[in-house]
């Protein structure tokens, strides 16, 4: 008897500690991985060449070391080279006429040319229970109300899936291009999302700037700026959150804040939700709880909005300038949104870490193109959030026992994006001797990812595959290109004063009974398709011609600056994709040579008067260029046998460490394997 | 649609508005009890607390060399026996227990007599006096109990509710001031050595903030000038179990009862309150807010364990 009640005891015990444990341990009790550990270090956006040449003079000795026993080759990326694609490439072990994702800006031909973010869609809920100004969706039978939500656009089958499925453990952690997280259907996935997840406000990151120079409230792209006065050394002001989207008319809510000042001192109080934060000028604040109330009729609950932000003191005196990053999803209280698969990941890794980014972009990138902060308020941003991720890389190392686990780091792309400069000619907006200065800043973080390869290495050594990749590489970014004012100007698009794709203002927009041909997103053009596009013009059968036409036209283009060709290759999306989207890919993807890009304006397809452009931004390198000037790089700490691995190649490599066949709708090879020729 | 609207809007205003009455009846409630026993417990607990401090470090000193979980289990337990047979001295059993056997009867009644409505009726309506007897005869020991009872609590939660800085640590610190002039008097932190000031100090709102970073391990103090006045706030730095004044706090009773440690500020001093702002013990068990759930849970399961040893009944 005694022996039964020991045994009960016992067996109770070790239930209630399983059910305490985390996702990883329930996990791996099942595991059948067999020790086997596979590590992808994710560095979004590091380039070949710079590697190579840190590594000729000593200063990347990890990587070096993997590169001397063969394990290091330029990576083909994907066509066009932007993230979401690339990741996407990585992710399905196949190209974009598998996974659907062709450019960060997708269009939809029913609405002619309306653009949208292509890797998530949110659906607008339009049932609800009408009462008291609010629209509140009931999911229940007999209502079935379809609330608001997103989905993940990207099609095709992550890796993951098929070692799920096998019962291996995966821990992927700021994935791209997985929001929201696509599902684990055995229960033995766990994924943190990376680019894609929005902040709190529903963007990609708005900061929220507070200064006594500010006249009137802007909302400017990527952030708001609002006025502060002082009365006495105090001001209130007021931090926006997101929409309140069960009212009828849906609008943001707000919460108050007061900034007591220092009568002589550079310190002041801010007073937030019962939170007081003490900041000296040019001191950031930790993490710091929002909620937002969103009031609802009297006889329910208040719903909230969990969000964290951090403070910023940039200037006290004589302008007051107070910054506040973008309101983060809350990770310890989600409050259900979807960041991480399974939802409560994100809460049991926030138990651990406290609270951290949770936003796909955490550099604030776009603070520093429209003046908010300076370089140096940047870098500091920057390397706090690759502080952060470091930290988290802690976490997903003591918590990786065997299986499959995946790392991102986006410092390694947005910080090139700002400081990337290597060339002697003229910097955007720096002079030679600061651009110089910060193009440093990107060797510098090279060496320090060297480290973190390094710290994997020392720790699993041969007992573990590990995989250092990059989704492309960098290039200057000096000019650029108006796709859409070039078509204009050669009778592609009219009529010849037509000033935007997008809007209704008669005259300003296309005729498009005589527009051919549009450009929409970083490298896509489109044939303005009878039968395709809503008001489309151009048979099918004439558009072979017209495409071979602009492809001549197009490789032409000089610059009339240097007498250097503008664009370096022109790919037809129906030679380069394969698979059931390549319906809705562009006709044509403009490869630009090094130095030039798409212009900002023609992206979102506003036509401007000059073809060619100085970039005059902050955002000064680039990567959405012909794909052979971008490539990125893979390391291995096993000798690579393919001459020519691709982003493709990791998916099917992946699963055959795990001695997993590749799927057919993988297009990729093992990278490994000696019989694979050159593609 | 609308009617069920209209319906549903209607409750839920009624329903705050009497949540809102509710309040107001606390807190009416409470300003008359305030009368009565302020002039009672103010002076009382400026006695009781040094006392009760005293014992508590005696006691914890003694627990000292267990783990701290282990420690809060041996006081959870003690006092959950000590607790019942406080109750037993202090109550009438005799009255309870025949109450009880009252509710017994009357709910076997109910059981048996389902069909006899008159029955039933006069059953429910001995079955609701008992157990308001049952409330009645609880109020006693409640009220002579509630007092120590209180002053323990508020020793175990100066020990397990916050912890004390760790060396090079930073916290906040905050002193509201009793005054109804715009124009705060001049206030002041004096340097010491086991702390320094990042930032501060920050008047508004009546009250002023500073940030310090600890620097040396030990019981502090914190001198503050305000207006040619001189207040002092421990601060403590180190490791392990030290008891931890969040805040030095007036001479009124439901703040002494919270806040035992320190001497309360006099009456007429111009500064209300000075708090530290401690981080919260971290443990599922005896950490910041846990801890009190731990000591009710296994003091109730103690006293239940123990009743019938001790010929309890409640």
């Amino acid at each position: 008897m005694r022996i039964l009640r020991v045994t009960v005891c016992s067996v109770c015990a070790m239930a209630v500690c399983l059910s305490m444990l985390g996702c990883s341990e329930r996990t791996q009790a099942e595991s059948t991985a067999n020790a086997k550990k596979v590590i992808v270090i994710g560095f979004d956006g590091m380039d070949p060449r710079l590697c190579k040449r840190l590594m000729d003079e000593g200063e990347l000795p990890v990587l070096a070391k993997m590169r001397d026993n063969g394990g290091f080759s330029p990576l083909q990326t994907s066509m066009p080279p932007q993230s979401p694609v690339a990741w996407s490439n990585f992710i399905t072990g196949a190209g974009p006429g598998v996974h659907g994702i062709f450019d960060f800006i997708h269009r939809d031909p029913a609405k002619q040319c309306s653009p949208y973010y292509s890797a998530a869609k949110t659906i607008v809920g339009e049932d609800g229970w009408e009462v008291d100004q609010h629209k509140i969706p009931l999911e229940f039978w007999p209502f079935n109300h379809n609330p608001t939500q997103t989905l993940l656009q990207r099609h095709g089958t992550p890796f993951w899936d098929y070692l799920d499925e096998a019962k291996i453990p995966v821990r992927i952690y700021d994935i791209p291009s997985n929001y929201p997280p696509s599902e684990s259907k055995h229960g033995h996935m766990c994924c943190l999302s990376g680019m894609g997840v929005p902040d709190l406000l529903g963007g990609y990151g708005s900061y929220q700037h507070f200064s006594e120079e500010t006249q009137i409230f802007i909302d400017e792209d990527g952030g708001m700026r609002s006025r502060i006065v002082f009365d006495d050394n105090k001001a209130t002001a007021k931090l926006f959150g997101p929409h309140h989207t069960y009212l009828t008319k849906p609008k943001r809510v707000e919460t108050e804040f007061t900034v007591y000042r220092h009568p002589s001192e550079p310190t002041v109080r801010i007073d937030l939700q019962g939170q007081s934060i003490l900041l000296r000028e040019g001191e950031w604040s930790e993490w710091n709880k929002v909620d937002f109330e969103l009031a609802m009729p009297s006889f329910l609950p208040n719903a909230h909005a969990n969000g964290i932000c951090r403070f910023y003191l940039q200037e006290v005196r004589p302008k007051f300038r107070l910054y506040v990053s973008p309101v983060n999803i809350d990770p310890s209280d989600t409050g259900g949104q979807k960041v991480s698969e399974p939802v409560d990941f994100v809460e049991q890794i926030s138990k651990e870490l406290g609270l951290f980014y949770t936003a796909g972009f955490q550099e604030d990138h776009k603070a520093l193109s429209n003046g908010v902060f300076k370089d140096e308020e940047y870098l500091a941003q920057a390397n706090y959030v690759l502080k952060e991720r470091r930290n988290l890389l802690r976490y997903a190392k003591e918590n990786f026992d065997d299986g499959f686990l995946f790392f991102y780091f986006s410092s390694t792309d947005l910080q090139a994006h700002m400081f990337w400069w290597d060339s002697d000619d003229p910097h955007p907006t720096r002079s030679p001797s600061e651009a110089k200065k910060y193009n440093a800043v990107i060797e510098d973080l090279y060496k320090s990812m060297d480290a973190v390869v390094g710290d994997f290495v020392r720790e699993y050594g041969d007992d573990a595959l590990i995989f250092v990749m990059s989704d492309h590489g960098f290039s200057n970014f000096a000019r650029q290109f108006n796709l859409n004012t070039w078509l204009r100007d050669n009778g592609y698009i009219e009529p010849i004063n037509c000033q935007s794709l997008i809007g209704t203002q008669p005259g300003a927009t296309p005729d498009w009974e005589r527009t051919r041909a549009y450009s929409l997103g970083l490298n896509g053009l489109y044939v303005n398709q009878l039968g395709r596009e809503r008001d489309g013009i151009v048979p099918p059968s004439e558009k072979d011609e017209l495409l071979n036409d602009l492809t001549r036209k197009l490789l032409a283009i000089r610059d009339p600056r240097t007498g250097k060709p503008v664009i370096a290759r022109v790919y037809r999306s129906d030679e380069i994709y394969a698979g059931p989207h390549v319906k809705d890919a562009p006709d044509l993807l403009i490869g630009y040579h090094r130095n030039y890009r798409a212009s900002w304006a023609s992206v979102l397809g506003s036509i401007e008067r000059n073809v060619l452009a100085d970039n005059d931004s902050a955002w000064s390198a680039d990567h959405c260029i012909a794909r052979e000037e971008v490539p990125g790089v893979l390391f291995s700490n096993r000798r690579i046998e393919k001459v020519d691995p691709a982003l493709i190649d990791l998916a099917p490599t992946i699963l055959e460490e795990f001695g997993i066949p590749r799927p057919k709708s993988m297009t990729g090879r093992d990278v490994f394997d000696a019989k694979v020729t050159a593609r | 649609m609308s009617t069920i609207n209209w319906l549903l809007l209607s409750g839920g205003d009624a329903a705050l508005w009497l949540l809102d009455c509710a309040l107001d009846m606390f807190l009416w409630l409470f300003a008359t009890v305030d009368v009565v026993l302020a002039p009672v417990l103010t002076p009382l607990l400026g006695v009781l607390n040094p006392i009760a401090t005293f014992l508590g470090d005696a006691v914890y000193a003694v627990l000292d060399p267990a783990p701290v979980w282990v420690g809060l289990a041996v006081i959870s337990v003690v006092a959950g026996v000590v607790m019942l047979f406080a109750f037993k001295v202090t109550s009438n059993q005799k009255a309870i227990a025949k109450t009880k056997d009252s509710i017994k009867a009357n709910l076997l009644a109910l059981k048996l007599y389902r069909d006899e409505l008159h029955v039933t009726f006069i059953a429910q309506w001995r079955l609701l006096k008992s157990i308001l007897k049952l409330q009645w005869y609880m109020l006693k020991p409640v009220i002579i109990l509630g007092l120590p009872m209180l002053i323990g609590i508020a020793q175990m939660g100066i020990r397990y509710q916050w912890r004390a800085l760790k060396p090079n640590e930073a916290a906040q610190i905050k002193l509201v001031v009793d005054s109804q002039e715009e124009v705060l008097p001049p206030i002041e932190l004096q340097a010491g050595d086991a702390f320094e000031v990042e930032a501060g100090p920050v008047p508004g709102g009546g009250e002023v903030w500073w940030l310090i970073r600890a620097t040396e391990p030990g019981k502090h103090s914190l001198t503050f000038l305000v207006g040619g006045e001189t207040v002092e706030k421990q601060l403590v730095v180190g490791e392990g179990l030290d008891r931890v004044s969040a805040e030095r706090v007036r001479d009124r009773w439901p703040l002494q009862l919270l806040h035992p440690v320190e001497r309360p500020i006099p009456s007429d001093s111009l500064v209300a309150s000075i708090e530290v702002f401690y981080p919260g013990r971290e443990s599922w068990f005896h950490g910041a807010d846990y801890w009190i759930l731990s000591f009710f849970v296994i003091s109730m399961l103690a006293a239940l364990v123990f009743a019938p040893v001790f010929k309890v009944r409640f």
